[in-house]
């Protein structure tokens, strides 16, 4: 089934009359369950093709479909309710809030939701469990390591059971160790059947995925299938 | 820490608005119930005149009024004709120092007749008061107010002793009851004369700072305020046919008029202060809004993460107000508690030190004000760096610096 349908999508930026094109008729489908990479050049548009699929930035042309629905259709409001249900979300910088412990860093997404506090609980520590980071529950999140803050970044973008996760360079600003456990996670969560989409210019990390796409200058330059796909947990990545 | 000093804009703006209003209040309530207790009957008679178009106020200032000389013992006496007086008595007064051997103390003395004990309610319990004869002779004779007599002859009996005022030697006859400190004035500390020795000797005037007559029922009161300002009038040569109170120079009040009077002062000094103090409390809230402008600059981020997880600009808005609310509204009941406890205090020291009969009040505006105006301070100036953040692109947001 097709979750993410893109047309002919077109995105500039209008600054002091300089008219930049970011994304230049991108076209290609995701279908539920892929584990897809885009890579590129910096500048090339990966990133502003991500925060498109994610709703949290609008095309200035072409088609996005996500579920069947067109995101002309959906107001500001509609968009933050798909997020909430439907996406989730891991930073480079993990975008935690300090001063606050893993648990409530965790349940962020949920308390825009009506679901009760009891299974709020429950679902919060059962995304910390996977992740591995249980024993850190009443941590503030400054007090982790790098890899531990993305591993809670990653159990906050799945406490919501989203049907996509959108990883814009979760291993660019960790040690080649933590960055290898982030993907292991990442590569488990796609043989549950999560849809992943995960944007990085670091080609062994692309080579994880599934499915590559190469973008130059906001247009796709190639989409292939990876043959020689690299699993994590067997530690390759040297 | 931020927030805490930020509070305090609004604890100091809310705690200053609530001692004025309660000391105000207090102050008022003070002199009311001590005009009360002087009876419904009392009319007061004091040169100057009243301005109807300001409101029932005052025409003269207190100094033109010193200056007024036309209130006379003759004026008394003819008030004293009236059949619906029962008594009056005359006042002058002024101030110096007695001196008994090495002991020196200021006071106030005041020229009255024996009817002031009566219609006061307050007597010598030592010796006698002051008598006719006294009057009539002009007699340098006193009796001395409680403190007084303590202060200047201590274990001593003053009654028959000799005490030195305006170079002035006058006979002690009698002290006089303790009534402690009212209405900001320590009657302890006054030294009552015959009125006439205290025109002669002490004063050198021939006139009378005030007259105060005691009618013979509550329902006597006003058409005896009518036939005194006749009276006057025709004394003292005033042509004023239509009754109109500012070609006067007098004043004629019953207690219920000065028992308003004081409230109208009161009350518009209550309302000044309490003005300057709300000026404090739209400076704390120009903090606050400040503060609040700060805080969404630097948790963009935060506000991007937000958005990206589901929140709508519905939720982000409201955590910003509520965020200022609660700043606004713990400052306003810290400053709401600082306040009461401060004028409650305040009254404490009054009573036990000063001796003065203070009630301790909250008023109910006070309370309004603690709390109401605090969340309105909050709201309003908490609405602009809200819809700030709330207007925020997510991916703006997330990309912030």
């Amino acid at each position: 089934m097709k979750m993410i349908e893109l047309k002919n999508l077109t995105k500039e930026y209008c600054d002091d009359e300089v008219k930049t094109i970011a994304l230049d008729g991108v076209s290609f489908n995701i279908r539920e369950g892929e584990f897809l990479a885009i890579t590129g050049p910096s500048g090339s548009g990966k990133s502003t093709l991500m925060h498109i699929m994610g709703f949290l930035d609008r095309p200035s042309a072409g088609i996005y479909k996500f579920k069947g629905q067109s995101i002309e259709d959906l107001d500001d409001d509609q968009l933050a309710y798909i997020r909430n249900e439907e996406m989730g979300f891991v930073f480079q910088f993990f975008n935690l809030l300090p001063r606050t412990s893993v648990f409530d860093n965790v349940k962020l997404p949920l308390i825009y939701t009506k679901i009760s506090e009891e299974e709020k609980r429950e679902r919060v520590l059962k995304a910390i469990e996977s992740v591995g980071l249980i024993h850190r529950v009443k941590h503030y999140s400054n007090q982790l390591s790098g890899g531990e803050q993305q591993r809670v970044a990653i159990a906050r973008a799945i406490v919501n059971n989203p049907a996509v996760i959108f990883a814009d360079e979760p291993t660019g600003n960790l040690d080649s160790k933590s960055g290898q456990q982030i993907m292991e996670i990442l590569q488990n969560l796609n043989d549950q059947g999560h849809t992943i989409i995960l944007v990085t210019h670091e080609v062994y990390t692309a080579e994880m995925a599934k499915r590559l796409i190469r973008l130059k200058d906001g247009k796709v330059v190639s989409d292939e299938p990876i043959k020689d796909r690299k699993i994590a947990k067997n530690g390759l990545i040297k | 820490m931020r927030s805490a000093l930020t509070m305090l804009g609004i604890v100091i703006g809310v705690a200053s608005v609530i001692i004025m209003m309660s000391l105000g209040r207090g102050a008022q309530n003070l002199i009311i119930s001590r005009l009360q207790t002087m009876g419904a009957n009392t009319i007061y008679v004091e040169p100057g005149s009243f301005d109807p178009k300001k409101g029932g106020g005052f025409a003269t200032s207190v100094i033109e009024e010193m200056s007024i000389k036309t209130l006379t013992l003759r004026d008394l006496e003819d008030i004293r004709k009236e059949p619906l007086v029962e008594m009056a008595y005359p006042m002058v007064y002024g101030s110096g120092r007695a001196i008994y051997r090495n002991e020196d103390q200021k006071i106030t003395f005041i020229g009255v007749t024996p009817e002031a004990y009566e219609i006061d309610n307050w007597h010598t319990y030592k010796g006698r008061d002051i008598d006719e004869e006294d009057v009539k002779s002009a007699a340098k004779v006193a009796t001395l107010g409680y403190k007084i007599a303590q202060d200047l002859f201590g274990e001593e009996d003053p009654v028959g002793k000799t005490i030195r005022i305006k170079k002035a030697d006058f006979r002690v006859v009698g002290v006089m009851e303790e009534r402690g400190m009212k209405t900001f004035q320590n009657f302890d500390e006054y030294v009552y004369v015959p009125v006439t020795t205290a025109q002669r000797f002490l004063l050198g005037i021939d006139h009378l700072n005030a007259i105060t007559i005691k009618a013979k029922s509550e329902s006597a009161v006003n058409p005896l305020i009518e036939d005194i300002r006749l009276i006057l009038r025709e004394n003292h040569g005033i042509y004023n046919p239509e009754g109109d109170l500012s070609k006067d120079d007098f004043k004629v009040m019953s207690q219920v008029e000065a028992a308003n009077m004081v409230k109208q002062v009161t009350g518009i000094l209550t309302a000044f202060l309490s003005s300057i103090a709300a000026i404090a409390l739209i400076v704390g809230g120009i903090g606050i809004m400040n503060i609040m402008l700060v805080s969404v600059t630097e948790r963009t981020r935060e506000i991007g993460l937000r958005k990206a997880v589901g929140a709508r600009n519905k939720d982000i808005l409201n955590q910003f107000l509520i965020e200022s609310i609660t700043i606004t509204l713990l400052g306003g009941i810290i400053g709401f508690i600082g306040g009461i406890s401060f004028s409650l205090t305040a009254s404490i020291i009054l009573t036990k030190l000063l001796n003065i009969s203070w009630k301790f009040v909250i008023p109910f505006g006070a309370v309004v004000l603690g709390f109401g105006v605090a969340t309105i301070v909050g709201l309003v100036f908490g609405i602009y760096p809200a819809k700030k953040a709330a207007k925020l692109s997510p991916i703006e947001a997330l990309r912030h610096e």
